[in-house]
């Protein structure tokens, strides 16, 4: 079973202080200065992968991974800790766009990819960016594939050369399915899946595999039907009244007497009855 | 603008859903020329008239599915469709709904956003707002494509109660022998606890990352069980199987409305203050005088969160 689980970087932002929320006249943010990290879904979507690889030798399914993204050479450290965790490919397509609300151009990138480069059965990526937030590059994909998609899923498990199990989180319940491949899996929030850390022998032995880069200019990036206009800054800011101290028990207590005694003696009532 | 609003009436949760829908359509498209109407799905032939009951336009369209299955709904609403007559679909808030906003947009060709705060409509164009950048940001989209196809962020719109009481205009459709889903050879539905505790509470703590292990995050829950508090956790806890999934605030949980909030041990993030951001009150509990929470807070306490929450317990048990 072929698996191509697809990924990106993202500034973390939580890092920049209020100041440097500037937009320009281009809509853009200075993140140079921060360090890209695995968006939080991708993550899952990667260690998921990794955890398919661990169980196929036990149900002898021979599975093929393969990590893809769009991005510049900034990724590149994150590539070769792929290498490292025994993925079998490991792609970059070369691209200094700006893709920030671009889904329908990574989507077509994503579906030549697989119906020219390297055919696959299961198409993994996580349901949104950190930046974008577009949460549709999975289900764009599926439609242009002309693959079924399962979303949301938290769970994957290996049934045979054709078959997962897929479980996921639905609005109300969750959903346990056998499903048949091809499909598109979109990963939503799954606990326990923080991605793993390669061996140092492991980063010294496949590490340094090359790193299959190919350029954007050699796939056909569809228009967006949906255009940014305008970037406008929330601020988050109530009071912060700070309460002094010289004890936990002192701070509780000015908690409660100043601000707290009504609402939760109400409360304290209720859980009473 | 004609639109149509989409409901899934298999779903439990068909009244948050009809309530969210009716509040945004009442708040962004009651004006004007807009016209809309109502595609409702349902599976089970005795829930129908409650389901009629809940519809939010006079006319409706009922469509009788097998289950609500993605394939399947999608290819439901190309038999009962008509997209030249319709400018914008209306999906609520939600999993189900962001998946086919996209989907069926992407068939009939036209443009889609999820997740969409606000709207507004100009002549046949669409202006759309939703958060961006880890929900820092509010970012404004312009819609280049009819049909258009959105879904609805969380807590958008304060939901109304549906007041129509006149006769309504039905059409139905019964389309339970489609078979799009047969790439699916097993399914086991398995029910599972919601936020909506949550998202009712009146008093809530909530506890973030500094908990540090799943035995402090139990301990917490215990405090505020005791205290009649509802309990909740940040992103980080609830991806670590401290507490369970539905217990998570912000964006990818609850998003909730209490008098009184405790948050402790959270750093703040904004995709978290998002599902905390119309709390009456905000307590913040936290060691670090610089996180984010404490500016977000009404009232901050810098200290630890085990001892505070101790004695907060003690003087409200007393």
């Amino acid at each position: 079973m072929n698996i191509l689980v697809c990924f990106t970087t993202v500034p973390d932002v939580e890092m920049l202080t209020d100041e440097d929320w500037l937009f320009d006249k281009n809509l853009q943010i200075d993140t140079s200065f921060l360090k890209p990290t695995l968006n939080s879904y991708d993550e899952s979507a990667l260690e998921m992968a990794l955890t398919l690889s661990d169980a196929s030798e036990s149900v002898k399914v021979p599975l093929e991974l393969t990590a893809l993204t769009v991005a510049g050479s900034g990724a590149t450290t994150i590539l070769k800790t792929l290498n490292a965790l025994r993925f079998k490919r490991v792609v970059r397509i070369d691209s200094h766009d700006d893709l920030r609300f671009r889904p329908i151009a990574i989507a077509s990138i994503l579906t030549q990819y697989v119906l020219k480069h390297a055919p696959q059965d299961v198409l993994l990526l996580g349901r949104q960016t950190r930046i974008g937030e577009n949460a549709r590059t999975h289900l764009l994909a599926a439609e242009m594939l002309g693959w079924p998609c399962v979303t949301q899923a938290i769970r994957i498990e290996l049934v045979d050369r054709n078959h997962l199990m897929v479980t996921s989180q639905m609005d109300d319940g969750r959903l346990r399915q056998r499903i048949q491949t091809p499909c598109v899996l979109s990963i939503g929030d799954a606990p326990n899946t923080y991605m793993r850390v390669p061996t140092l022998k492991d980063r010294m032995c496949y590490g340094k595999r090359p790193i299959e880069t190919l350029s954007s200019k050699d796939f056909q990036l569809s228009d967006e039907t949906e255009e940014l206009i305008g970037l406008e800054v929330i601020h988050h800011k109530r009071a912060g009244i700070l309460i002094e101290g010289k004890s936990p028990e002192e701070k509780a207590r000015k908690l409660y007497e100043g601000h707290l005694k009504r609402s939760v003696r109400v409360q304290e009532r209720l859980a009473k009855i | 603008m004609i639109f149509k609003g989409i409901l899934n009436g298999c779903s439990s949760n068909i009244v948050a859903q009809a309530e969210e829908l009716n509040g945004f359509m009442r708040e962004h498209l009651s004006c004007g020329d807009n016209v809309g109407s109502t595609i409702a799905f349902y599976s089970k032939k005795e829930e129908k008239n409650a389901l009629l009951g809940l519809v939010p336009t006079e006319s409706v369209e009922l469509v009788r599915v097998a289950r609500y299955q993605p394939e399947n709904i999608l290819e439901a609403l190309q038999t009962v469709e008509n997209t030249e007559k319709t400018d914008l679909y209306l999906f609520p808030s939600g999993y189900a709904g962001s998946e086919i906003a996209v989907r069926w947009a992407c068939r009939m060709k036209g443009s889609s956003l999820v997740q969409v705060k606000q709207i507004e409509c100009s002549g046949a164009q669409l202006i759309a707002r939703k958060t961006v950048y880890a929900n820092h940001v509010l970012g404004t989209f312009k819609l280049t494509k009819r049909p258009y196809s959105i879904s609805l962020a969380k807590g958008c719109a304060d939901s109304q109660a549906i007041t129509i009481r006149d006769k309504r205009i039905v059409t139905e459709y019964d389309l339970t022998g489609l078979q799009k889903d047969q790439f699916i050879k097993h399914s086991k539905w398995i029910p599972s606890e919601t936020t909506q505790d949550l998202e009712a509470a009146t008093f809530l703590i909530i506890g973030g990352r500094g908990m540090q292990t799943k035995e402090n995050t139990q301990s917490l829950k215990k405090i505020a069980d005791a205290m009649g508090a509802a309990f909740g956790v940040s992103r980080p806890v609830a991806m670590s199987a401290w507490a369970p999934m539905h217990r998570m605030i912000g964006v990818s949980g609850a998003i909730t409305k209490p008098e009184v909030c405790i948050v402790a041990g959270v750093s703040g993030t904004a995709a978290f203050y998002a599902g905390i951001e119309k709390s009456k009150t905000i307590v913040a509990i936290n060691t670090d005088i610089r996180a984010p929470i404490i500016k977000a807070a009404d009232v901050a306490v810098i200290d630890d969160y085990k001892a505070v929450m101790a004695e907060l317990a003690k003087i409200v048990l007393s």
